[in-house]
């Protein structure tokens, strides 16, 4: 097979041919060669939790040694999915939690949104009048820390939801306690000769999942606002045509905003900027690759490289003096191919080290000191950079981002008529919905995985949605690809339909808007919720739904399960390890519908999975349209 | 409540009507009578800047329905809810056309019904420099004749050019608004269908002086959005039919204010309930901004009153 065939990125297709000439080896080859994966573990039914297996489960041997079935196994596997990709969100959360609480008026990390913090403050009971910001900021932070093992009660951010959803979260007993209590649990209860029911497993994993989405994952993008800001609309680009020919390239990838917000600040350092010239550069070019990509093109406008599967065919463009790491999705094959040209990858942080790496490492304390190191030994790399190997491809797109939930809610006072509504609210987009203007809102989100083609699914999907009335709202890798392929930009709503098209005009945004990184899934349920709560409707009445269509980590399936728990149904465009259980497929597809309200539905074609999508909204709306019109004769009844 | 299948089915309404009417009118006088409005070069105004096609009997007609026929797509998308409110307002022009075909004088005082080119032609310098700053279609009947006639007398004060379709022009007679073409307030008719007499000057303003090719649909479109500062007061319970028609208006450009209950679409289709603010919403929903010099006198002071006649007993 074609490597080429597997990306649809055409910067991509070029970087694979430089990458055979100069004899690197990258993900797609190294999928090649896989050549068929284990169908056991495509399935789920190996099981490696004990030192008596590994076991498998065929016609054959139906039990574990232990006497699982396939229904445990599948059912343990998925939870641990859950409990990985939950503890990644969530110590990410505890960085920034822990930035907070080192926050000072002359340090390194400052408060830029007061607002955002006082509001916080004053909902989870903090004293403000008359205080210190910063002493407010302190003991906000501590609280946070505390979600993650406060011994008594659940997260406070439970609260935020609909009281609807809050009920059935409590009927079901899925309220997650503390973040970290939820993560044991489930390495506990799968732990050999522990749970051994399939509808609980599905349960812990609801739960620990939940104390993801409404703790870590809202803690994380609550906090980041806080110290760096609530994104702004602002403009930018997309994709590796970013990489400038004479100024040192710097990427950054990975995660936590707390090294990339300094490393923003340090490349803007006068000194630094004098000594990249020095070196013979125009000048620093920062640019961003995945989550921390996200994070500074929300922020800062910060041009995007690429996204997961392109980073290790940036380094392949042999334009590239650093590669600035700290935690997840970084491939460790960076190493590797960043010796074969002039490149320094730079792993930061004790959470990820990555052997073969220059191991900087940074820490909150000296945050603007760390990220100068790193910084200026990026810009002394420069001169190492060999001209003949330097081929940057030319393709890139520009961009529209930095929509927060506030920035949405700024964009949609521009169409309130004043004389009739508050401006501030998120009515405009309520009575799109229940009109019928916008069919319904869909959150494409998730990563990118060898098993399909890069960014196909993604792109695919996002066009037959905006084709159909249907808002897309973006995160993660998914946001990458709608940048790279111009769906960020204003103009990208000539590719959508009438109603759409009009609304994009009217707000003045794209049809495809960027909500940020991973983390900022958080911020979808924050809009789903605060158009629940307007409305007075549970999240599972609203016509939206989540799709991944070419997910990867655990943190997707985290990210997955919470939404299914909050009541949104979730397509996948990969099938999860959970085929050998026939009762774990219906529960996950079916039986999930009677207790929160949603499902999740697998479809490996994007185009069928997009028809799939855009039917259930329709179907959807026919409930919600019901529910519009009684609350309606509700309203009329009491007027009269 | 759909919004779009109100639409739809009050589209399909609009068009049963429509073939019932011509139908009809072909059974008493023959394929071959002659249809058209009078003092007009431009045949049925709305369905010859959409189609490009003139109607000069009643069996075209016939073939011009077909062509709204296939506007109506119940698809639930937004163009082609609007494409079901121009299919409305086409039948409405088929409707009216039939009336003015087969009767004498379909209209007579206080309503209008049809206006002439030479009065559009005349009302095309004032609106090109703002000196009348927007066009209010007022439709439907408010709760009583005070309130219509304060909000009438609000845009009259304006400078604003007033249709009145519907009850609203008893209510207007009955508190004393003085109305004719020099006072910009012009009843057209008690029947829905004759709102079509307003949608068809800003149909001719895009031919006559936006100089746009019959036919061109996006054009005429984009042309009413930007050109022509019109929007829509629907008082009272709204029809089906109603609705249908309003989304006609928005195809247009044209937002609709109404004092009922509906789901509402932002900037486009907008509820007031409060009949003091009516006039300050809709001008803002159209973003109509008014030049106003206050003057404190005693009696309301207005380009509107220029052609006023005092008469005796006055």
């Amino acid at each position: 097979m074609d490597k080429k065939m597997m990306t649809i990125d055409l910067n991509s297709q070029a970087m694979l041919d430089k990458a055979a000439k100069d004899g690197v080896e990258t993900m797609y080859d190294r999928k090649l060669s896989m050549k068929a994966q284990c169908g056991f573990g495509l399935q789920g039914t190996c099981c490696r939790i004990c030192a008596a297996g590994p076991c498998r489960i065929t016609p054959k041997t139906p039990l574990g040694l232990c006497g699982a079935d396939e229904h445990v196994i599948v059912g343990r596997n998925f939870a641990r999915m859950v409990a990985a990709g939950t503890a990644a969100h969530s110590d990410h959360a505890r960085g920034i939690a822990h930035t907070l609480s080192l926050s000072s008026r002359d340090g390194n990390y400052t408060i830029k949104d007061e607002v955002k913090l006082v509001n916080l403050a004053k909902e989870w009971g903090v004293e403000t009048e008359d205080r210190d910001i910063y002493d407010i900021a302190h003991e906000v932070a501590d609280i946070a820390l505390m979600e993650f093992g406060k011994p008594h009660g659940v997260l406070n951010f439970l609260s935020r939801a609909p009281k609807q959803r809050q009920e059935i979260w409590k009927r079901y007993a899925i309220e997650p306690r503390a973040i970290d209590r939820e993560i044991a649990t489930i390495m506990h209860s799968t732990h050999m000769g522990c749970t051994a029911d399939i509808d609980s497993l599905i349960n812990l994993s609801m739960r620990t999942s939940l104390s993801d989405g409404w703790g870590g994952s809202m803690i994380g993008t609550i906090f980041s606002d806080i110290l760096f800001g609530t994104p702004t609309v602002r403009q930018s680009e997309a994709n590796l045509g970013v990489l400038e020919d004479n100024k040192v390239n710097i990427i950054l990838h990975g995660h936590e905003p707390s090294l990339s917000e300094m490393i923003v600040l340090a490349s803007e350092d006068p000194e630094l900027v004098a000594l990249a010239k020095e070196m013979g550069a125009d000048g620093i070019n920062l640019a961003g690759m995945c989550c921390t990509g996200n994070e500074v093109t929300m922020r800062h406008g910060v041009r995007t490289a690429g996204d997961f599967h392109q980073q290790e065919l940036a380094i392949v463009t042999g334009a590239v003096e650093a590669m600035i790491v700290d935690v997840q999705c970084i491939f460790p094959a960076l190493a590797k191919v960043a010796e074969c040209y002039h490149t320094k990858f730079i792993t930061t942080s004790p959470k990820a080290k990555i052997a073969g790496s220059t191991y900087i490492e940074f820490t909150e304390e000296t945050a603007l000191d760390d990220a100068k190191r790193i910084v200026r030994e990026a810009i002394l790399n420069f001169k190492n950079r060999d001209k003949e190997k330097v081929e940057i491809p030319q393709l890139k797109s520009s961009t529209t981002v930095g929509f927060s939930e506030q920035a949405i809610i700024g964009q949609l006072d521009r169409v309130v008529n004043s004389q009739i509504d508050q401006a501030g609210t998120v009515k405009p987009l309520v009575d799109c919905l229940k009109s019928g203007v916008l069919r319904g809102v869909v959150g494409v989100v998730g990563c990118n995985n060898a098993r399909s083609t890069s960014n196909k699914a993604h792109v695919t999907i996002m066009k037959e949605l905006i084709k159909n009335d249907i808002l897309v709202v973006t995160t993660g890798c998914g946001a990458s690809a709608a940048g790279k392929f111009g769906l960020l930009t204003k103009e990208a709503r000539s590719m959508a339909s009438k109603g759409l098209a009009t609304v994009c005009e009217l707000v003045d945004i794209p049809p495809v808007i960027h909500l940020g990184s991973c983390v900022d899934c958080s911020r979808i349920l924050s809009v789903v919720s605060e158009v629940a709560k307007f409305l007075d409707m549970d999240m599972c009445d609203i016509p939206v739904a989540g799709v991944a269509p070419e997910w990867m980590s655990e943190k997707a399936v985290a990210i997955g399960t919470y939404v299914v728990a909050s009541g949104i149904d979730t397509y996948l465009g990969i099938m999860p390890p959970v085929a050998g259980s026939d009762k774990t497929v219906e529960i996950l597809t079916q039986t999930l519908q009677d207790s929160v309200g949603a499902t999740f539905k697998v479809n490996e074609n994007p185009e069928e999975l997009a028809q799939m999508i855009i039917q259930d909204i329709e179907k959807k709306r026919v409930h919600f349209e019901k529910l519009v019109e009684e609350k309606m004769n509700e309203e009329a009844t009491v007027e009269a | 409540m759909n919004l779009y299948n109100t639409i739809f089915n009050g589209s399909e309404q609009a068009l049963a009507a429509a073939k019932g009417a011509v139908s009809e009118a072909i059974e008493k006088h023959g394929r071959e009578h002659n249809v058209a409005f009078p003092d007009t070069a431009y045949s049925l105004p709305c369905i010859y800047a959409a189609t490009g096609q003139k109607m000069n009997t009643l069996g075209d007609l016939e073939g011009a329905l077909t062509i709204v026929e296939g506007l109506v797509n119940r698809t639930h998308l937004l163009e082609h809810a609007l494409n079901a409110g121009l299919a409305t307002a086409l039948s409405a022009e088929v409707i009216e056309a039939v009336k003015y075909a087969t009767i004498d004088a379909p209209y007579s005082e206080p309503c209008a019904g049809h206006i002439t080119d030479p009065i559009i032609r005349s009302l095309g310098v004032p609106l090109v420099t703002g000196d009348i700053p927007g066009v209010a279609v007022v439709l439907g009947e408010c709760p009583d004749a005070e309130t219509a006639a304060e909000i009438i007398k609000n845009y009259q004060s304006k400078g604003l050019l007033t249709f009145l379709v519907g009850k609203v022009i008893d209510q207007a007679i009955e508190a004393d608004v003085k109305m004719g073409l020099e006072l910009r307030v012009i009843p057209l008719g008690y029947d829905v269908t004759s709102v079509i007499h307003v949608v068809s000057v800003a149909v001719r303003a895009a031919l006559i002086f936006g100089g746009l090719n019959p036919g061109d649909l996006a054009g005429l479109l984009d042309y009413t959005a930007k050109r022509v500062p019109a929007f829509v007061n629907a008082f009272g319970p709204l029809s089906e039919l109603v609705v249908s028609c309003g989304a006609g208006a928005i195809a247009l450009g044209f937002p609709v204010i109404t004092d009922q209950t509906v789901l509402e679409v932002p900037m486009n289709l907008l509820t007031q309930k409060d009949y003091d603010k009516f006039v300050a919403t809709s001008l803002e929903a159209r973003g109509i901004k008014i030049k106003v010099t206050e003057i404190p006198i005693p009696v309301s002071f207005a380009a509107a009153f220029e052609g006023e006649r005092i008469r005796k007993n006055d």
